[in-house]
């Protein structure tokens, strides 16, 4: 099955501790965070699928590359051309915290295929390399992982998406890295790849060049009366993503008590409502989803709700 | 003050340790064999039809969630096993309808809260494996974690080390998790492991 775990981008606080009070409360004071806009930087970068394929045609694909001694040339190309032509196939692995590298993959290709194909080819060639002006040198660690990864479905064989995931997690730094910045084995599953909502908000606006509104907040849920209306108004002439409780709809245990905290990144596709019942389309782990879920629930769930411009 | 903090903190992690939940039956696994694995073969049998995943939601068995998974769409529904909605849905997207109530059924008996196939590789090429979690009888302290029984069922024999864990294959001593979790042998194809989460 390639449609799997779609809850497991989950925050595990047994690999996190926090031994001072002053931490504690720059902790809370960095989650306060209610609303946020991300300028346009940038100036607004588009390249299509065809000038992207066109470039990847013209490469040598059988390079072997001792800067990355585990990526096997044939399963890194075959999985770059993957990525073009059917972008919405990242699959950001079972039990990692890749989650939010997903779906910035997700937006990133729509902006900027040829970018992404022609970062990724000269990261491989170079080991180091330039997206949108943000200069990648990933560590020597980050650099033996990528290709090793395994048990994580069909990202096992998509040696491109190891390096991307593992790039963008070593590049981009938020305050639940705070403890957990050097890459060691078996990090994709613990903090060091973990994604707040600011750090999200960060990576779409450096990455895509775009403007990036976000309501919402690591703990407090946004300040929206309708959830449902807030989010159909913006649906078709914006890019939306959420930061949802995942846990509530994809339960993991029998427990009733559950921690109220997001654990997980989407991009919402569609919306629509019959009733009470809300029926949500959104794309996370390389396919869509399809649920309904009630009023009530939505509201519980959401804790962002980032737009970005298309 | 930090020393008061201190010493709670450690006689919280020390109560925590002591009252962790016990699972009663130590030998689930040899006790529902036979429904076990009729409930797995089943599953094999249904799933590469239409791909799908059960889960039991609530502790009664009532509450089943579906997932219909194809290439390009997963849908998820939430139902109580006597709505007809049920029947009705997997009728529409053309399930084995009678062969999946069966399962329904003997997972309800067996208490298996949720079973899914997982997709691995070895030498790049696709395996797969049957996982299946069961909610044993347990004495749970309060703040104690529930415990699940896993079980993974592979198609082919694998390699365990002298603890009995899970390899990656022959050659290395590698230990293979599985969604973050350490496996025990029970069989050369079948392997278990303790868990706070069903899924």
């Amino acid at each position: 099955m390639t449609k799997q775990g779609s809850d497991i981008c989950v925050i595990k606080s047994n690999n996190f501790h926090l031994p001072y009070k002053p931490v504690i409360l720059l902790f809370l004071f960095l989650l306060s965070k209610e609303k946020g806009i991300a300028g346009n930087l940038l100036s607004e970068i588009n390249s299509t699928k065809k000038e992207a394929l066109e470039f990847i045609d013209k490469i040598d694909r059988s390079k072997e590359n001792s800067l990355w001694p585990n990526i096997k040339p044939k399963l890194f190309y075959d999985n770059l051309k993957l990525n073009l032509e059917n972008p919405g196939s990242f699959y950001p692995g079972r039990s990692t915290n890749f989650c939010a590298y997903g779906a910035l993959s997700y937006l990133v290709m729509e902006k900027d295929p040829l970018g992404y194909v022609k970062f990724m080819n000269e990261l491989y060639d170079k080991g180091e390399a330039m997206f949108n002006n943000n200069h990648f040198k990933p560590s020597t660690a980050v650099m033996k992982a990528a290709g090793t990864l395994k048990f994580k479905g069909v990202l096992d064989i998509r040696h491109a998406e190891q390096m991307w995931f593992l790039v963008l997690a070593d590049k981009f730094k938020g305050y639940l890295n705070f403890f957990d910045k050097k890459f060691n084995e078996g990090d994709e599953n613990s903090f060091w790849a973990a994604t707040n909502l600011a750090k999200f908000d960060r990576m779409v606006n450096k990455m895509c060049g775009v403007h990036v509104k976000a309501v919402g907040s690591d703990l407090i849920k946004p300040w929206v009366k309708d959830p449902y209306s807030y989010l159909s108004k913006r649906i078709d002439s914006n890019t939306v993503s959420l930061y949802i409780n995942n846990r509530i709809i994809h339960k993991k245990n029998h427990d009733k008590i559950k921690f109220s905290i997001p654990t997980h990144f989407i991009i919402l596709r569609q919306i629509s409502k019959e009733n009470d019942m809300i029926t949500l389309r959104y794309w996370d782990y390389g396919g869509e989803t399809q649920m309904q879920v009630s009023s009530r629930t939505l509201k519980k769930i959401i804790f962002g709700i980032i737009t970005i411009d298309k | 003050m930090i020393r008061r903090l201190f010493f709670i903190l450690i006689t919280c992690s020390l109560l925590a340790t002591s009252c962790s939940t016990k699972i009663v039956s130590t030998n689930i696994y040899q006790e529902h064999k036979e429904d076990l694995d009729n409930i797995e073969r089943r599953y094999e049998k249904l799933n590469p039809t239409n791909q799908f995943s059960l889960a039991f939601t609530d502790k009664k068995f009532n509450i089943v969630s579906l997932e219909m998974i194809t290439d390009t769409l997963t849908r998820i529904y939430e139902f109580n096993v006597t709505e007809k909605k049920l029947a009705d849905t997997l009728i529409k997207y053309n399930y084995d309808t009678a062969g999946i109530y069966y399962l329904i059924r003997k997972m309800q008996q067996t208490k298996v809260t949720w079973i899914n196939s997982f997709d691995y590789y070895v030498n790049d090429q696709p395996q797969q494996l049957i996982i299946l979690s069961i909610k044993p009888v347990t004495i749970r302290y309060i703040f104690s974690p529930p415990k699940y029984v896993a079980l993974a069922y592979f198609r082919t024999a694998q390699s365990f080390d002298e603890k009995g864990r899970l390899l990656d294959n022959r050659r290395t001593k590698q230990v293979r998790k599985i969604k973050d979790q350490v496996f025990y042998k029970i069989t050369d194809r079948i392997c278990y492991t303790i868990t706070d989460k069903y899924r």
